[in-house]
């Protein structure tokens, strides 16, 4: 028989990559990156960094709605994964068919999470392995645009969230995977902008 | 010959592939490991919620919860799950006045407490709406005379006490605002669903024309009767 994870354990494996991503794609992700960067040498630029932060940060938040996907599948089977009394219950907020799809075509928000993430995950993993391509520049543009565009959606979210009286921790930590991918492409755009894209540190 | 290929489409379509192979992965887990039913108010999809205060012939007007209703762990064919009767009603509509009888029958006759139905109990719900039809002018205390059978308020310009059937000993919704049955797209009164254990639409009136509430409980409830000849 394979135990039960609980769920805010369980979350913890979104959010630690998240947090640590985001600590990259900060200016002092340095105090994070200098000590690893003998053994992960690409931490050793702040190009490096930035890329891996991001990265990072992409692949949790992909994964994170991928479960946030699967949570309000078992809702609808009439299941629940995490049920709370408490202001924290992602089922009351996920498992909420009034709420739980956009109003534009009623896709899960789950999905479009998914393939958001998706989307900064291919524009930074391509930019990040021909870094000095002519069209990098115009992928961390799209990059920035695109993330910032998510502050709107996690608004109308929170504003759900606000609604309902109940706090999705998954779609949480989404959100903040969502700023630090922002964060992420608009100084990686910068960087790219400065001259400084190619310097060794 | 000169050889002409583009390095950097290549390295994009690499990063593409890749990132779709995990996104086909993650589609792929989801699948492989769910049933997703989706909400709606069709035979076989998931009831919606039922939002609002509910009379039930004391203490008040209190908030109801659909949900409280539903057993996740119900199978078909456990005639212990109890069903959800849900009628979507005017106090002020001819047709509902006079099904009133017929809906007082049936909670009586599937409610447990009557011997001769073996089949699992079905429990009676009523949302209370008011049409945007002249002359429809409802009220929280036309509901409770509507549901009590009490005198002193008019039901479809009769007084509610002289309403067909007995009082109705269940749970009453104020959908006044319509917000429920706008949920529910219900496009006329009286429209009736009959709901499994689990939350699953089992049957509804919109769906099956000619065939009335009663027979869809015959029809569809689990009896113990037919647990005990399939054994």
């Amino acid at each position: 028989m394979v135990p039960e994870m609980d769920s805010n354990i369980q979350l913890m494996l979104y959010l630690v990559p998240t947090l640590i991503g985001f600590f990259l794609v900060l200016p002092i992700g340095k105090l994070l990156a200098n000590p690893l960067s003998q053994t992960l040498p690409y931490l050793a630029t702040e190009r490096g960094r930035l890329f891996s932060g991001l990265i990072l940060t992409g692949v949790a938040g992909f994964a994170v709605s991928i479960q946030t996907l699967w949570i309000s599948s078992k809702v609808s089977e009439g299941g629940n994964f995490c049920a709370s009394n408490t202001v924290f219950s992602c089922d009351d907020v996920i498992g909420n068919a009034n709420y739980n799809v956009d109003p534009i075509f009623g896709l899960p928000w789950g999905g479009i999470g998914a393939t958001a993430f998706c989307v900064f995950l291919y524009l930074a993993y391509s930019s990040s392995l021909e870094p000095n391509s002519e069209w990098v520049d115009n992928y961390l543009k799209l990059g920035t645009a695109l993330t910032f565009g998510g502050f709107f959606v996690i608004a109308l979210l929170i504003s759900y969230e606000l609604e309902m009286e109940k706090i999705c921790q998954y779609c949480t930590t989404a959100h903040i995977a969502n700023v630090a991918a922002f964060v992420g492409f608009y100084r990686l755009m910068k960087l790219n902008d400065s001259g400084e894209w190619n310097e060794d540190s | 010959m000169k050889h002409i290929y583009d390095d950097e489409a290549d390295i994009r379509t690499k990063a593409a592939i890749r990132v779709m192979s995990l996104f086909f992965v993650g589609l792929i887990i989801i699948a492989a490991t769910t049933s997703p039913v989706s909400t709606g108010t069709k035979a076989g999809e998931r009831a919606p919620a039922l939002e609002g205060k509910f009379y039930n012939g004391s203490g008040g007007w209190t908030e109801f919860n659909l949900e409280s209703y539903w057993d996740s762990n119900w199978k078909e064919g456990d005639a212990s799950g109890q069903w959800v009767a849900l009628e979507f009603m005017d106090t002020d509509c001819p047709y509902c006045v006079r099904s009133a009888e017929d809906v007082s029958q049936n909670a009586a006759d599937f409610d447990g407490s009557n011997p001769q139905w073996d089949g699992a109990i079905v429990n009676f719900v009523a949302s209370a709406t008011q049409l945007d039809i002249q002359g429809h002018d409802s009220s929280r205390a036309e509901i409770e005379a509507f549901r009590d059978k009490t005198t002193g308020q008019s039901c479809a310009s009769s007084d509610c006490g002289s309403r067909p059937g007995a009082a109705h000993a269940f749970p009453y919704i104020d959908d006044l605002d319509q917000d429920n049955m706008k949920k529910w797209k219900v496009g006329g009164t009286p429209s009736y669903y009959l709901i499994q254990p689990d939350g699953i639409i089992a049957w509804s009136s919109s769906e099956n024309p000619g065939e009335d509430l009663r027979d869809a409980i015959l029809g569809l409830v689990t009896r113990e009767s037919a647990q005990t000849d399939g054994a």
